[in-house]
């Protein structure tokens, strides 16, 4: 696939911390328009990657590709075109909600107008409507509404969410899913991690995952599983993304006597 | 009881207090805190508690300078604790410890045993023992009442010190609590000196007032201390009818639930208030950025707090080390270097550790399409906006007070000597929130959450504004004479030229410092 075919493409990415390896060497492509599933254990480098693909982390080597321009720690412009809901949330406790979105909005280059517009259509739209109460007051659910409305606010041309539905409830992941759908039909991209399988699998139409430390183990699309097929890997099928998660990442149950 | 569990938790503590000095910065702390400590426990043993106890033997009044003695230890471990909040921090909130299987009384226990083993109490500890030290070896007084009597006086300390802030805590919730603890600690901030005028030359009701602190926790100790027989036993008594009443009091207080806090919207949303159109004025690049900050520092109840008492704070302070008694100079030089502390000292807790108190929500400001220095350079100049304001209204207070004639040197130098001061602070700020953060809680009423180099520059900046004044008055009284206030414009010069180099630089250097602050303040490292 030819870069203007990608929205995101990582060649050799690998980041250290303190002689530690978080991600090793990780290449991997991101078709434009597509909802990617990037999966992983506990401390396979899924957020690292995600910090460095955001310029929040500063690779050790290799090198980013978002929209066919190289990212820096200086791309600015960049930056406006992706949206991102980091796994921390990062929400400013003290304020409303209304308050923060449009914060965000500005800081996207929204225009008053349109920022009141979008921070109240968001706020109906996710019913996220107490104003009495500041974000630190909010329910965790609600505070992963917020963090996906901060996320989408400026309609960026890739999104970034680490782990979007956890804690939200069935209806308000129902809603997130027709909205992703409905951005990747407009040519948009969307790039999740995600623990619960079941959901990637409906909704994402390309899965990478990978194994400590950030090492890319299979890649491919989950077209032919929608259709009643089954997945591939070294001559093995398997027929669900669980299957195969938990085959290439060697997951073991420990017997615990006492339990 | 479960005393193993709650033993437990105490070690835990320490584990994790030990945990911190992992990091480069923790072995820093930590190198300079033991040193600091251990030539403070040495001169406080040599100087201090000791020396007391020989000053008492020697006078001949060995009861009434222990009384003394204990007492002015008392009110500085509450004041430091209350004000300053030193040794406060639970460790464990009742919250996080009722994951463990504690009674209510267990985990009543637990957090007020793990709150009493917290460095500083041992300090307060030391210096009442170095006390009971001091009467025996050089007053033949027996320790093993000494020794009981301290530490009581020091769980008396403790336990009064808790009770205050648990009770200022709830009056904080409710809406009319600013008013009321600011009402409250300008009231006991002039107590000494309205006290010290009225009681003067009226020895009845010195006499009376003795009587009456004879009943307190510090002159019971020293009477146990001192005094042998029933008097002895009568101050061990006072001493532990007044832990056995305070710890009823801490627990009733606690069990009181702490009320909601009013929010301050009731209706609909606000599109554009004030601090939008204050924050307007910084431009469009920054007025997002402005208007956040602007919301942050006023919706913390501590900066609200402390904002409103710098004022009265300083006022105190400028009376205060004017005192001829002391050896202070005039009104004149208090107010000089008093106006000064009221520039930073509302802003200070923030402004010292910027990121500290935003949590993972750091990482925004790395994720905006803008430089992300913004967020510092905008943090730093809304400080400076709420500090600058308040100069004007600190020297309107001096015009109304001052001595007369007031001449324009007399009014103008400790306001420029305040702007210089301003930028002085807010630049070394810069360079703790970059190089110094540590993780706070933006809710905490109480508790000392700042770092190592946070705490020097704001404990240092406070005493070089108090002590240098009255230096300069004694080896060079010209330099604060109201005719030279040209020199406090040099000072502005000099002090706005360190804050914009420190602004540059820290910018600079931001982007750099970006992974160590999220790690520091996302208590990764």
């Amino acid at each position: 696939m030819t870069s203007s075919t990608n929205a995101i493409r990582i060649s050799h990415l690998a980041k250290h911390y303190d002689g530690a390896v978080a991600v090793a060497d990780l290449s991997l492509a991101v078709p434009k328009g597509s909802m990617f599933g990037f999966l992983g254990p506990n401390g396979s480098g899924k957020s690292t990657t995600i910090g460095c693909l955001t310029g929040l982390l500063d690779p050790t080597g290799g090198s980013i590709e978002i929209l066919g321009e190289k990212l820096t720690p200086d791309s600015v412009t960049l930056k406006r075109r992706m949206g991102v809901m980091p796994e921390t949330l990062g929400l400013f406790d003290p304020l409303y909600a209304h308050e923060f979105l449009a914060f965000v909005a500005r800081m996207y280059g929204l225009s008053e107008a349109e920022t009141r517009q979008r921070v109240t259509g968001l706020l109906a739209a996710l019913e996220l409507t107490d104003t009495r109460k500041t974000l630190g007051k909010y329910s965790s659910g609600m505070r992963k509404r917020v963090a996906f409305a901060a996320a989408v606010i400026h309609s960026p041309e890739v999104l970034f969410l680490d782990e979007p539905f956890e804690s939200i409830d069935p209806g308000g992941v129902a809603a997130m899913k027709q909205w992703l759908r409905r951005f990747t039909e407009q040519g948009r991209t969307v790039f999740i991690t995600s623990h619960v399988l079941e959901t990637v699998e409906r909704l994402c139409d390309r899965v990478a995952i990978i194994t400590k430390p950030g090492k890319l183990v299979w890649e491919s699309d989950l077209r032919a599983l929608a259709e009643g097929g089954v997945l591939e890997h070294e001559g093995a099928t398997f027929k669900s993304v669980e299957a195969l998660f938990l085959h290439l990442t060697g997951e073991k149950y420990a017997d615990l006597d006492w339990m | 009881m479960n005393w193993s569990l709650i033993g437990e938790l105490i070690r835990l503590r320490y584990k994790l207090m030990w945990a911190k000095t992992r990091s480069r910065n923790g072995r820093i702390a930590l190198f300079v805190i033991g040193y600091l400590v251990f030539l403070m426990v040495m001169l406080v043993l040599a100087f201090g508690g000791i020396g007391a106890g020989i000053a008492a033997i020697q006078s001949g009044r060995a009861q009434q300078v222990t009384e003394i003695v204990l007492s002015a230890l008392f009110v500085n471990a509450v004041f430091a604790t209350v004000i300053v909040g030193f040794g406060l921090s639970a460790a464990f909130s009742n919250t996080e410890l009722r994951r463990y299987p504690l009674s209510a009384r267990e985990r009543f226990v637990a957090r007020h045993f793990l709150g009493i083993v917290d460095p500083f109490w041992f300090f307060i500890l030391a210096l009442e023992l170095g006390l009971a030290f001091g009467l025996f070896a050089w007053g033949s007084f027996p320790l093993w009442s000494g020794i009981p009597a301290a530490l009581l006086l020091t769980v008396c300390s403790y336990l009064v010190a808790q009770s205050l802030s648990v009770w200022i805590d709830r009056l904080l919730a409710r809406e009319s609590g600013y008013a009321i603890v600011i009402l409250l600690i300008v009231l006991v901030a002039m107590s000494p000196g309205i006290t010290a005028a009225i009681l003067r030359g009226n020895h009845a009701a010195v006499a009376k007032i003795f009587a009456v602190l004879w009943f307190t926790p510090p002159f019971g100790a020293a009477a146990a201390m001192t005094r042998g027989g029933s008097e002895m036993f009568l101050g061990f008594a006072i001493v532990i009818v007044w832990l056995v009443a305070l710890l009823f009091t801490l627990a009733a207080l606690e069990r009181r639930p702490l009320a909601a806090r009013k929010t301050v919207r009731t209706e609909g949303v606000e599109w554009d208030s004030r601090l939008d159109r204050i924050a307007r004025v910084f431009g469009p690049r920054l007025a997002p950025l402005i208007g956040f900050w602007l919301r942050f520092y006023c919706r913390n109840s501590r900066f609200r707090v402390l904002y409103f008492l710098s004022l009265p704070m300083a006022a105190f302070l400028a009376f205060s080390i004017s005192q001829p008694r002391r050896g202070g100079g005039s009104l004149f030089v208090g107010v000089f270097g008093a106006m000064s502390i009221v520039a930073f000292l509302g802003t200070a807790r923030i402004a010292v550790n910027q990121y500290g108190y935003a949590g993972g929500a750091l990482r925004r400001f790395f994720l905006f399409p803008t430089d992300p220095a913004a967020s510092l350079r905008a943090g730093s100049y809304t400080a400076l906006l709420f500090g600058a304001a308040w100069i004007p209204v600190a020297a309107i207070v001096w015009t109304i007070f001052a001595p007369r004639p007031l001449d324009a040197g007399m009014l103008l130098m400790p306001a420029l000597n305040a702007v210089a001061v301003l930028f002085l602070f807010h630049g070394f700020a810069l360079w703790t929130s970059l190089y110094s953060p540590k993780r706070g809680n933006y809710y905490k009423s109480f508790g000392n959450d700042l770092s190592l180099a946070g705490n020097v520059a704001l404990i240092g900046t406070m005493l070089t504004c108090i002590l240098l004044p009255q230096l300069l008055h004694k080896i060079a009284p010209w330099v604060l004479e109201p005719r030279n206030w040209w020199l406090s414009l040099a000072a502005d010069a000099l002090g706005l030229c360190f804050y914009l180099i420190s602004l540059r630089a820290a910018t600079a250097l931001f982007p750099q410092r970006r992974e160590a602050l999220v790690a520091a303040i996302e208590g990764k490292s």
